[in-house]
């Protein structure tokens, strides 16, 4: 068991995306960027930064932390939420496309291009979900 | 009604709460009026039934429910009586914002004042639980039976039912009205009455804040009052942080943007209105309705389209077959039987429904090629019944011969035959209704409200009558006016309810902005009880969208949800092209991310 979004869980969940999924057929060859800005996490209600970069479906990126240089990343898309939104969508227990629809997370960057990388993106998450995590 | 569901099929255990709720009732049958009228429901029977489950259990069968810190936090905020998470009245909220058997851990809570709910949503924040406000449930009543459930529905929390802020106050001078968001349409229209002024509101029980927030209030009216921010003057919310903000407050982000596209379905609010300031608008004196039958859409739509340019009608719709007979019917039935009549003999099909002044009413008048004002109407309410029993009588039979039925019947010599072998009383119109009823509608019917055309156009007591026989799925969105897209969205609605054997029908269509823009409802019906109807109806919502993104400028009702106090113009413009055959391939995925494959709903 990894602790969520520590530097070992995202090593793993790196490892874990570069093995099984298919550049091509799960990722779509998509080329984007995105920044998870996750908000009020327990015990201080730290933030932590989680960014990831896909180029043509390889994922070049997987970071998490606290520093603020994260922050300045340049990325397509960034989405901020809380903690708790954050776990459900790791867990599978929420898409990360349906918390933006129930307005658990806000996302800037362009609709159109977010559009072409919602499956990719929850084929990711899908993959994530099974690095075994403690939150 | 719900409660006694659960009961029924054994999702929740009686707890105290059961007990407070039959002895809360004395059955004087209130509520078997004011339902049957609607939907010819007698929830008196569910009490009953809820009465005779709690005499058969013994005493100590009634559990107290346990506080946790969070019911207990809520109490503190609103007082004992107004905060629980007993499951009994918990289960009584499933389907009007709580998915059926949910398993969740919910509370509810009735908050009176701007302040407690301040502290409600601190209370979620520092609980990290979410928490979702609630009027009157009307749009979550039919967004729940289908795959918009999930999105529109919170899986766990705090709802927050807004019932008890009634706060109401007409300022005649300003011509305004500030009200809390427990007040109802029909609450604020009587009030603006008073002071003989209208309020631009929806239907008769639901909440004014929530319709507003969540779909703009879309009403006949349109056409003089607009939407959205038009009818709005200010308000007053508390985002997700806590914090109380205004609409008029200077230095907030720009309330009124909104995103546009697939990707802009959100059906929860992302703030809570406490208090709305809208505009009320003055009546005329000399207000009168004038109907103009039709037998095609496209005829109707140039006629209505052609009274909207030319600013003519406060009121202005086209209103189906569907609409005209289900409304004015006083049960299903008669309303079915209206319905084939008026298909298979008047050719009434469609009608341009318009309230105006004496001036624009001679103008209408020298315009259509048929039209009937308020005797006929009140003729047809009160002769409903009587229609019905001359379901394929020699005198419809006679008029479905004619060439042109609708002239025949509503402006040639059979007009007073009709209208003669219409005329009825209301004990003859009550006579198919449940006999213990039939002496408090005989009265009702006696009103004049219940046969004024425009009485009943402010007060919108009828519309919910077209859920008597199954439950629907309110579909349609905004668009230009033009007839050539409104005639391709209705397609893009009909074709997949056809499709997937759905009934669907046109509802009715409303202009905006003299015409360039407008309203269209169009309804699918279906059994909610029948688990293959309602993978049928998801998959012809899903199949309609696809169609109706395809179509330039067009924009799904869903897709407005939440954007009520939205200016239309940030919401409709740049009228958006239609999604090209790559950007539908991708729509299909985020169906199929949001949703599932078609197979789980």
């Amino acid at each position: 068991m990894v602790k969520f979004l520590s530097q070992e869980w995202a090593e793993q969940a790196k490892k874990k995306v570069l093995t099984e999924l298919d550049k091509a057929k799960d990722l779509k060859n998509m080329n984007a960027t995105l920044l998870n800005v996750i908000q009020n996490i327990p015990p201080d209600n730290k933030t932590i930064y989680y960014y990831i970069k896909f180029t043509e479906g390889n994922l070049d990126e997987l970071i998490t932390g606290t520093d603020e240089s994260l922050k300045q990343k340049q990325a397509d898309f960034i989405v901020t939420g809380d903690y708790t939104t954050f776990i459900q969508i790791n867990n599978g227990q929420m898409s990360s496309a349906m918390a933006l629809l129930k307005n658990r997370v806000k996302m800037t960057g362009n609709k159109m291009k977010a559009l072409t990388i919602t499956k990719p993106i929850d084929t990711y998450n899908n993959c994530v979900k099974g690095v075994p995590t403690e939150y | 009604m719900e409660l006694a569901r659960a009961f029924a099929e054994k999702e929740v255990e009686p707890t105290e709460a059961l007990r407070d709720i039959v002895n809360s009732c004395n059955m004087c049958g209130i509520c078997d009026r004011q339902c049957y009228f609607v939907t010819q429901r007698r929830p008196t029977q569910a009490q009953q039934a809820l009465q005779e489950y709690l005499n058969t259990l013994p005493p100590q069968a009634l559990k107290p429910t346990p506080e946790d810190d969070i019911v207990k936090g809520l109490r503190a905020i609103v007082g004992d009586e107004y905060a629980t998470n007993d499951p009994v009245i918990i289960a009584s909220y499933q389907r009007s914002i709580i998915k059926q058997k949910s398993k969740g851990k919910y509370y509810i809570v009735m908050p009176k004042t701007t302040q407690e709910i301040v502290a409600i949503v601190n209370l979620a924040n520092t609980h990290k639980i979410p928490y979702l406000p609630r009027g009157n449930g009307t749009f979550f009543g039919v967004a729940l039976q289908t795959l918009l459930a999930e999105p529109a529905t919170i899986e766990q929390g705090i709802i927050i039912d807004m019932w008890r802020m009634k706060d109401l106050e007409v300022d005649p001078e300003s011509i305004t009205a500030t009200i809390g968001p427990g007040v109802t349409s029909f609450e604020l229209q009587k009030a603006a009455h008073v002071h003989k002024l209208r309020a631009n509101v929806a239907e008769a029980e639901s909440c004014v804040i929530a319709n507003a927030q969540n779909l703009g209030i879309v009403t006949t009216w349109s056409n003089t009052y607009g939407w959205g921010t038009d009818n709005f003057i200010d308000a007053e919310y508390i985002d997700s942080t806590g914090t109380i903000q205004h609409l008029s407050d200077k230095d907030i982000p720009n309330p009124y943007a909104a995103e546009q596209g697939l990707l802009s379905l959100s059906l929860i609010p992302s703030v809570i209105v406490t208090k709305l300031t809208l505009k009320l608008h003055q009546i005329l004196p000399d207000e009168e309705a004038i109907f103009i039958p039709f037998n095609n859409l496209p005829d109707a739509l140039d006629f209505a389209h052609e009274l909207a340019r030319r600013n003519i009608g406060v009121s202005l719709a086209v209103l189906s077959r569907k609409y005209l007979t289900e409304f004015i019917s006083p049960t299903h039935e008669i309303a079915e039987d209206f319905n084939y009549i008026a298909e298979k003999y008047l050719n009434l099909n469609y009608i341009v429904d318009v309230i105006c002044d004496s001036y624009s009413k001679k103008i209408v008048e020298d315009l259509a090629p048929v039209s009937f004002g308020k005797e006929m109407i009140k003729s047809l309410i009160l002769g409903s019944s009587k229609l019905s029993s001359m379901k394929d009588s020699s005198l419809l039979k006679m008029i479905g011969e004619e060439e042109d039925p609708l002239k025949t019947v509503f402006a040639g010599p059979m007009r007073k035959h009709f209208e003669k072998g219409l005329a009825s009383s209301p004990k003859e119109l009550v006579k198919d209704m449940d006999k213990d009823l039939q002496d408090f509608f005989e009265k009702l019917y006696s009103k004049p409200e219940m046969t004024d055309p425009i009485w009943l156009h402010n007060y919108r007591i009828l519309p919910c009558r077209m859920e008597r026989k199954h439950m629907w799925m309110y579909r349609g969105g905004y668009m230009p006016g033009d007839k050539k897209t409104i005639l391709k969205v209705v397609d893009a609605l009909e074709q997949p309810a056809k499709q997937y054997g759905i009934e669907g029908a046109f509802g009715f269509l409303s202009y905006l902005e003299r015409g360039k823009l407008c309203h269209l409802e169009y309804d699918y019906y279906y059994d909610h009880t029948d688990p293959d109807a309602r993978h049928r109806v998801n998959k012809a919502i899903v199949e309609s969208w696809r169609q109706q993104f395809a179509i330039k400028g067009v924009t799904p009702l869903e897709f407005i949800c939440s954007k009520g106090l939205h200016r239309k113009e940030h919401i409709i413009y740049p009228l958006l092209p239609g999604l090209s055959k790559e950007e539908l391939e991708h729509f299909e995925e985020l169906i199929e991310t949001l949703f599932g494959g078609e197979d789980t709903w």
